[in-house]
């Protein structure tokens, strides 16, 4: 079924495990969604430019200053697993 | 004779040389402790957001003009969303659609132009450290600004490639845009490499090279998996679209992803940056950077100034030095003592500045004339360094600080005489040494000699002296 | 004196700096009904002990403050209500709390959500649904409904929310509150966790609009930490707390009058029309023909954006990690986990929307029916001075009435979700009762940075309205 493989394609993507089930529930609930979206596909869009967000003005820069963030340790702490100042995760496999 | 033809393209990555990263203001300072220059914006936190460097668009542009892009005149980053331990928003910023320069090209040492596809900034991600059974990040580097410089397929052999770095790097640190050490992963190079016949007309499969971390490993990867290649196509077998990894010490290629497992990386426009509109004042002000570029830089140097291949290099190996080069020649034109002195005891006070030339303030006319002292004897090799290395920071009058600091050479007989006598009396083993024919042991007796004048004695009148009086003695 | 829960922000400021109130007392008094009333109401995540605060001073300062459960507040957690989150301490303070601090005022706790602001019915959090109210079994709105709830219930004074497609309004509508949504840029998006970057906006919820004006205050302005935030002035709102709206124009679209409204809610609305007829306002009927698609347009850039904002959220740096053999299933299983229904069917939705091959269709179709929702507005604006809508259809519906249909859940914010799109400000405020007594809300939306306008209006209502005064009865 193309809906189930589509479903499949966008679990690994987003890197979220879904069981059988949920599939299924987020298949049809997903369907239903996008038909009511399709909607758009009336509006006639010829010549209009995309909204890349809404562009209030331009050009904010920040200068080449450096200015040290104090409580990195508190960074760490967060972490769920650490050592040595690192950030512990499991193998990374190649 | 090979029947293929090697078509290769290289992608390169180079680290823009700001203080700070593209999108925060911690330290891109190499080698820190793991973490250390690290803030909720690099490190991805929950509700951070980007905020441009303009240090970065600065020197982003030199390098566009430098490759002879053309600049975009808005431009915007993108979202590149993947996972990776090392990327810790889930997404690198970037450019797409839009990057700042297209369409340049690079001419190398044969004069050859390879053109540039695009150049495009965009913030590098963090280091993994990999240990036996676990691995651990590091993000330091997450957030350090790179340019991508993508050429178009227009280098033939592996050897042209490395050229191709190589003309590149020399450009980038002579702007100032990048130091460009690949030890330190300043530079890193992938590649795509396909063959095809001579007479085709449409390339072959490409693959995609990655790992090659020195010039060499580029020339050799490049070489291995030509050859590689070239032997599948005689077995008439297929070439597969794949991205493989050079191994260095085993001097091979092996698969690292096939196609089939390409990403899909959803970019889309980065909503939490505006557009740019790249001020004509930036372009302005780079276009000083790159009037002359190094290679036309280095011809005219050899012509004008007969000065030698390494010594060109090392003068033009940045712009500051070779344009205060040029300004020392024109108060003073004896341009081979000059590059002498710029490649000897400047550029080693520079590097005790921490090779930093904005810290450098002696003016051309100052230098000039410790350079003329020296040559006229006024000064000795210790004295002139001593005199250069007080007033490069400061440029106040070497006139005054030579005489503030009694610096001028003592060349008269009348004056050295008592201080070889005192030497001679002191030492009578060294000075028989030398009468029973061990002739260095002079050389010690002059350093004595120095030592008690505070080295403003003129070695060779010393030498002279001590000469004459112990085959007196004799 | 009146029973201080009673007393608006202003009030019990003015108390404070008059001495009839202690600062400390006021904090002690609205805990104290905190822990009476929020056990069963669960409006908030967590109250702290001492009121975070500095010594800073404002008009405002010493009253207490609620904030959701999305905005940093340093050194305490911040789990955005959802499960990924927990044990997460916030290590910065979001520009609006540093504004707050500075201000003087005193943050008494964080607000439940629906899960990472996904939802209109703060049903979608980790910690349980909040109640409305004005009725138990009926649902706050969302995603801010935590704020919603606490201020209609009088817990806090006011509160700050966070608005995507209606997350201030609809839930501010709901439990009979001003909920204020400035224009996008107006307040810095620093420190706030991002559910849709160019759609995201933080506004006060207060009981009226003289709190609305002195907390907006506070709140606007440029920050360095944020490119998209506004570098215009803002003003002084209080200034607008004037009651002479004699010839502002009002526009009614008809598109939102049509099937779909509540009749109860179709004729509160058409009476606060007539009551600002009444004040001499004038009222136009316009277009805005582009309205059917607006939710469509939201679900796709709205969800687009959260997928990649929550890319972040992967068990390696901060949240809860699901231990798990390889690196992947720690991803794979850390986000199962991590993340209730909706944030999942949003995930995929935005994920869907711009993966390769839909990435057109979708995405870049969506921006595009944005940019024709924008130009609806700007030629509205062109005629009149502020739009008048519905907040919501319906009033508070029931718990659990929509949560199994998500569709028409999100079509709930029909009314709200434009103003986001288009950039503009506005603002829900209680109009009227449903025979049920749950309060009904109209919005008004006014042109980019002209929130000036909407705050005079709303003052004027509500100086010959009482409706803003009514208490539930808890």
């Amino acid at each position: 079924m193309a809906e189930k493989k589509l479903i499949e394609y966008v679990a690994n993507l987003a890197r979220v495990n879904i069981t059988e089930k949920e599939a299924d529930a987020l298949g049809q609930q997903l369907e239903h969604i996008l038909e009511y979206i399709d909607k758009l596909k009336e509006v006639n869009v010829d010549g209009v430019e995309p909204m890349r967000g809404l562009h209030l003005e331009t050009n904010i820069f920040r200068q080449d200053e450096v200015v040290p963030f104090n409580n990195r340790e508190d960074i760490l702490i967060n972490a769920p697993s650490r050592e040595d100042g690192y950030f512990k995760i499991p193998q990374v496999i190649e | 004779m090979s029947k293929f033809e090697t078509v290769i393209g290289l992608e390169v990555h180079v680290q823009l040389k700001t203080k700070t990263k593209i999108f925060c203001s911690c330290s891109t300072e190499f080698q820190s402790p793991p973490n250390t220059n690290i803030c909720p914006i690099c490190s991805g936190y929950p509700g951070v957001l980007p905020v441009f460097n303009q240090r970065a668009l600065e020197l982003a542009i030199r390098v566009c003009l430098a490759l002879r892009c053309r600049i975009n005149n808005r431009i915007y980053f993108e979202r590149k969303n993947y996972f990776y331990p090392d990327l810790p928003k889930g997404y690198q910023i970037s450019q797409y659609k839009m990057p700042l320069g297209e369409n340049g090209f690079l001419e190398v040492s044969s004069g050859k132009k390879i053109r540039i596809n695009r150049v495009h900034l965009e913030e590098d991600a963090g280091k993994s450290v990999h240990k036996n059974k676990y691995s651990l990040v590091d993000f330091n580097r997450t957030g350090i600004p790179l340019l991508e410089i993508v050429s178009e397929p227009d280098i033939a052999t592996p050897v042209e490639a490395a050229d191709y770095l190589s003309c590149l790097k020399m450009i980038l640190q002579y702007i100032g845009a990048s130091d460009c050490d690949m030890e330190k992963g300043l530079l890193r190079c992938d590649a795509n490499i396909s063959l095809k016949q001579t007479e085709d007309k449409v390339l072959g499969t490409r693959v995609e090279l990655k790992n090659m971390n020195t010039f060499k490993g580029v020339r050799d990867a490049l070489g291995y998996e030509a050859a590689r290649q070239e032997k599948v196509l005689e077995r008439r077998e297929k070439v597969y679209q794949e991205t493989r990894l050079w191994d260095g010490n085993k001097g091979a290629t092996a698969v690292m992803r096939t196609k089939e497992e390409a990403c899909d990386y959803r970019y889309f426009p980065e909503p939490d940056l505006l557009d740019f509109f790249v001020p004509q004042e930036f372009i302005e002000k780079a276009e000083m950077y790159v009037k002359e570029l190094p290679l036309e830089k280095k011809k005219r140097f050899i012509e004008e100034y007969k000065l030698i291949d390494s010594e060109v290099d090392v003068i033009i190996s940045n712009i500051w030095l070779a344009e205060f080069f040029e300004s020392v020649v024109k108060v003073y034109s004896k341009p081979k003592e000059i590059s002498n002195w710029i490649i000897g005891p400047f550029l080693e006070q520079v590097n005790n500045l921490a090779s930093d030339f904005n810290l450098v303030k002696i003016s051309a006319q100052n230098f000039a004339k410790i350079i003329k002292y020296f040559s006229q004897g006024k000064l000795n090799n210790i004295t002139a360094k001593r005199a250069l290395s007080l007033v490069i920071t400061t440029d106040e009058d070497a006139d005054e600080v030579i005489e503030k600091e009694g610096l001028r050479q003592v060349s008269g007989e009348d004056e050295l005489s008592g201080f070889v006598e005192e030497v001679i009396v002191a030492n009578p083993k060294p000075a028989s040494d030398y009468l029973e024919g061990k002739l260095s042991a002079i050389m010690f007796l002059v350093g004595q000699v120095m030592k008690k004048t505070r080295g403003k004695a003129n070695p060779k009148v010393v030498r002279t002296i001590l000469e004459r009086r112990l085959k007196n003695e004799k | 004196m009146k029973d201080l829960f009673n007393l608006t922000g202003v009030e019990i400021a003015k108390a404070i700096k008059n001495g009839d109130l202690k600062e400390e007392a006021v904090y002690s008094s609205f805990k104290a009904r905190i822990d009476k009333i929020d056990s069963s109401l669960n409006s908030f995540v967590q109250t702290y002990e001492k009121p975070v605060k500095s010594e800073g001073e404002s008009r405002l300062s010493g009253v207490p403050i609620a904030v959701k459960d999305n905005i940093c507040v340093k050194g305490k957690a911040i789990t955005c209500s959802s499960k990924i989150l927990s044990s997460h301490i916030a290590v910065y303070d979001a520009t609006v709390v540093k504004k707050l601090k500075q201000a003087g005022l005193q943050i008494i706790g964080t607000t439940n959500m629906d899960e990472f602001a996904f939802g209109s019915s703060t049903e979608n959090s980790c910690y349980g649904a909040t109640k409305n109210p004005w009725d138990y079994t009926k649902v706050p709105g969302g995603s801010s409904g935590g704020s919603a709830a606490a201020v209609g219930a009088r817990l806090a004074p006011f509160a700050l929310g966070s608005d995507t497609g209606g997350s201030i309004r609809q839930p501010a509508c709901f439990c009979g509150v001003v909920g204020f949504k400035p224009t996008y840029g107006r307040v810095s998006r620093y420190g706030l966790v991002a559910f849709a970057s160019s759609l995201d906006q933080i506004g006060p919820i207060t009981t009226n609009f003289v709190d609305c004006a002195y907390l907006l205050n506070i709140i606007c302005g440029a920050d360095d930490f944020d490119s998209t935030s506004s570098r215009i002035s803002t003003g002084d709102f209080t200034k607008e707390l004037n009651d002479d709206i004699e010839n502002i124009k009002i526009g009614v679209p008809r598109q939102y009058f049509s099937e779909g409204l509540m009749l109860p809610v179709k004729e509160a609305v058409e009476e606060a029309i007539n009551t600002f007829r009444k004040k001499k306002a004038k009222i136009i009927e316009i277009d805005l023909p582009h309205t059917e698609y607006a939710v469509a347009v939201y679900y796709i850039i709205a969800s687009s954006e959260a997928s990649s904002n929550l890319q972040r959220f992967d068990g390696i740096k901060y949240g809860v990690r699901q231990n798990a053999a390889s690196l992947k299933e720690v991803y794979t299983h850390s986000r199962q986990q991590g993340f209730g229904e909706e944030a999942k069917r949003r995930i995929f939705l935005g994920t869907h929307s711009l993966s390769s091959g839909y990435y057109d269709a979708y995405y870049v179709k969506a921006l595009k029916v944005r940019r024709l929702i924008k130009q609806d507005f700007d030629k509205a604006f062109s005629e009149v001075d502020v739009i008048l809508t519905p907040t919501s259809p319906t009033p508070a519906f029931g718990m659990g009435a929509k949560s199994q249909d998500p569709l028409s859940m999100y079509l709930s914010d029909i009314y709200t979700i434009s103003a986001n799109l288009a950039g503009a400000p506005a603002v829900s405020f209680p109009c009227g009762f449903t025979k049920d007594n749950l309060p009904i809300g109209v919005q008004l939306i006014g042109k980019e940075f002209d929130e000036a306008t909407l705050i005079r209006l709303g003052f004027s209502y509500q100086n010959c309205t009482e409706f803003h005064k009514r208490i539930p009865n808890i």
